[in-house]
């Protein structure tokens, strides 16, 4: 039926679905309502410190509950544009069944154009959520498990022991790096661990406790679960591949930004799944073009949209009026955008 | 360029830029919420409108009031919604059916090959003879920039029949342009599709228009099938009419201005402001009229701008007003009727040599 609507639609409406077709009108008595996501109302909005947000939503009954550890993609409406980030959820999937909430964590980045709209959001404000995504979950295994945490990278981990029964035979270290004074959840680990018998957990600062080399290596029979910024992973798992040790990981990894354009700098272009070496000094059809690849050409000055392509990800630079765009996907000209991170396109 | 007075382009282009960049500061939730809110009465018109023209039989008003509402439906749809967001005028939403790249309308011509002739070289050429298609669609002679012939004589018969098929004029005007089926193939083009692509575009968009308001509605009606058939028909008429006659007033009044190759080359950004201005007319009007026109009563305001939501234009337009005024820049408004009387004018009077 679905199908058929839908071909019916593409066909005599000239629309790609039927839902998309009535999503306009549904909106006036659904609000937030949109084709392809999950409906979820804000709860909670918490601002805990100038890094981190805590947002309790209540997603729509038909979204299917998290396994501990995934994570979600959030849409929020803000100022009339629509606006992704990808997020872990920090709370258990047994809160979700139960009360049919969930909670996330938030740091506040350096671009700030999202987070700082969360603290905006009021509750029973309605916004948009994916289903559960990713394979970072509870492992299973009969070994030890070594979580370690990089900084907001503490997330999926408060999901996976907020899950665990209380008489779980996991024997569990978390090690959990962050910078001084701006470890989350202490109280909640301190409770975790008071709940769990075979649990511990150890917050660390990289200044004053070092790397985790020495931890890690001493726990080479155990199970690796590493969540935290590339770095620490890359780390993580060179030393997992040289001592044959089982690792998980989940990283997200910050596309640092150019910020001065007049200094040259060498990125990366990623187009139609090919990769091309660019630099920051031209735009990105004048790279599309060096690089003989096929581009549709229009004014080459922002009028006529003929170049425009969807950005999957990266940041990018409006010639003409030197706005940085979203660091998610957008629509973007070719023409005027000039790259200030790595880019990638989409087909 | 004809005229020959000096303008300080370069003032002019900084003042037209701030009135761009102010208004593009100002973009956000109240212009979503228009489009969303345009597309909802699209919808409800749309729908209205194809249930009257089966009640038709059970009093003959409710066929006319369908035929209306269809109508209107077909012209939010051409003008407001589909010409305003292929211009990439929401892009901005990211929202991903209102926006330049993903829509399609509802009319005979297909989005992309529109989008090639007039979003590039409408928008980018404006009125240039040999590069801006659009100017007397290779159909009418309306300046002395083109030799007379015969057939000018009865132009203005031309004139007609091209806005009463005005969407099919609009779906083969890349074809004829590009001079697909007759007449003799231009060496210098750059021809970014294919001819045969061009073929199938022109006729899979058009027998879809077809089959869906002069067979498959008519058939879902049943024994009412004729009801809906001249139903749609009426509307598709209604709908060419209006969109044909607003674009004429804003492009071909009687002091529209042209231009040639010479013009445009090296040409700076206040130069094309300078051209774009001297290429449209506006109409005046209430309300209702502007978003019934896709605010293309706002042709210059469009031209300088063609990328902003339309509905801003009527905040900007007093102030490009002044703007011109500062330059000695005529700017071309007046009611529709005047403005129409000069689109007649210009057709009858370049009808002869």
């Amino acid at each position: 039926m679905r199908a058929l609507l839908n071909s019916l639609s593409k066909h005599l409406l000239h629309h790609q679905s039927w839902s998309g077709y009535w999503e306009p009108v549904v909106q006036c008595f659904k609000p937030g309502w949109r084709e392809g996501y999950f409906r979820a109302q804000v709860k909670h909005v918490q601002v805990f410190s100038e890094q981190s947000v805590e947002l309790v939503i209540e997603p729509e009954k038909a979204w299917p509950v998290h396994q501990a550890g995934q994570h979600i993609a959030l849409t929020i409406q803000t100022n009339g544009r629509l606006l992704t980030r990808v997020f872990t959820i920090a709370s258990e999937p047994q809160l979700a069944r139960q009360q049919r909430q969930i909670r996330l964590l938030i740091r506040s980045q350096e671009f700030g154009a999202f987070t700082s709209k969360l603290t905006n959001l009021r509750s029973g404000q309605w916004l948009n959520i994916s289903e559960p995504k990713g394979q970072f979950v509870m492992p299973n295994t009969a070994r030890s498990l070594i979580m370690l945490a990089g900084g907001s990278g503490i997330t999926p981990f408060i999901a996976m022991l907020k899950s665990l029964p209380a008489d779980s035979k996991h024997t569990i270290t978390l090690l959990y790096y962050a910078k001084p004074n701006s470890h989350w959840l202490k109280d909640e680990l301190e409770q975790l661990k008071q709940s769990l018998s075979n649990f511990d957990y150890h917050l660390l600062e990289r200044n004053k406790d070092g790397d985790a080399t020495t931890w890690l290596t001493t726990n080479a029979h155990k199970h690796w679960l590493v969540c935290g910024p590339a770095a620490l992973y890359k780390q993580a798992a060179a030393l997992a591949k040289q001592l044959n040790t089982p690792i998980d990981s989940e990283h997200f990894s910050a596309v640092p930004a150019v910020l001065a354009t007049s200094d040259k700098h060498e990125l990366t272009l990623t187009h139609q799944g090919k990769t091309f070496t660019i630099d920051n000094q031209q735009t990105l059809l004048t790279h599309l073009q060096a690089n003989k690849q096929p581009v549709t050409v229009g004014c080459g000055m922002g009028i006529c949209h003929q170049c425009q392509c969807v950005k999957k990800q990266g940041i990018v630079r409006d010639i003409r009026t030197g706005e940085l765009s979203d660091s998610s996907e957008q629509l973007i000209q070719l023409c005027i955008s000039q790259p200030v991170s790595d880019v990638e396109l989409s087909a | 360029m004809k005229t020959t007075k000096t303008v300080n382009f370069e003032k002019l282009a900084a003042q037209l830029d701030s009135v761009k960049a102010d208004i593009k500061s100002k973009l956000g939730e109240q212009d979503a919420k228009y489009i969303r809110r345009i597309i909802v009465c699209q919808r409800v018109f749309e729908w209205s409108g194809r249930i009257l023209l089966m009640l038709g039989f059970i009093q003959p008003v409710l066929w006319l009031v369908g035929v209306l509402s269809l109508a209107t439906a077909k012209i939010l749809d051409n003008m407001e919604i589909g010409h305003n967001v292929m211009h990439g005028q929401y892009d901005w939403m990211n929202d991903k059916y209102i926006n330049s790249k993903s829509y399609e309308w509802d009319i005979a011509c297909d989005g992309a090959s529109w989008n090639r002739v007039h979003n590039y070289e409408h928008h980018t050429y404006t009125n240039i003879i040999g590069k801006d298609r659009d100017f007397g669609y290779g159909l009418l002679r309306l300046s002395n920039d083109f030799r007379w012939r015969v057939k000018n004589l009865w132009q203005f018969v031309t004139y007609l029949l091209l806005s009463v098929l005005f969407q099919w004029g609009v779906s083969y005007h890349e074809m004829a342009a590009e001079r697909v089926f007759f007449g003799k193939k231009k060496g210098d083009r750059d021809y970014t599709v294919s001819h045969s692509e061009l073929k199938k575009r022109f006729f899979s968009k058009g027998a879809r228009q077809l089959v869906k308001d002069y067979l498959l509605f008519p058939l879902l009606a049943g024994p009412l099938f004729l009801w809906v058939l001249t139903g749609n028909l009426a509307a598709n008429l209604l709908r060419n009419l209006w969109t044909s006659t607003i674009i004429f007033c804003g492009h071909f009044t009687g002091e529209v201005e042209t231009f040639n190759q010479q013009d445009c080359e090296n040409e700076s950004q206040g130069q094309w402001y300078y051209r774009q201005a001297l290429g449209s007319s506006n109409i005046k009007g209430g309300n209702l009229f502007h978003v019934m026109t896709g605010h293309l009563s706002y042709q210059i305001e469009h031209h300088l701008f063609p990328d902003l939501p339309a509905k801003r234009y009527r905040e900007i337009a007093p102030k490009v007003q002044a703007i011109f005024k500062e330059h000695g820049i005529h700017y071309n408004t007046g009611g529709f009727f005047r403005q129409y009387f000069s689109v007649v004018k210009r057709i009858v009077r370049y009808s002869f040599p």
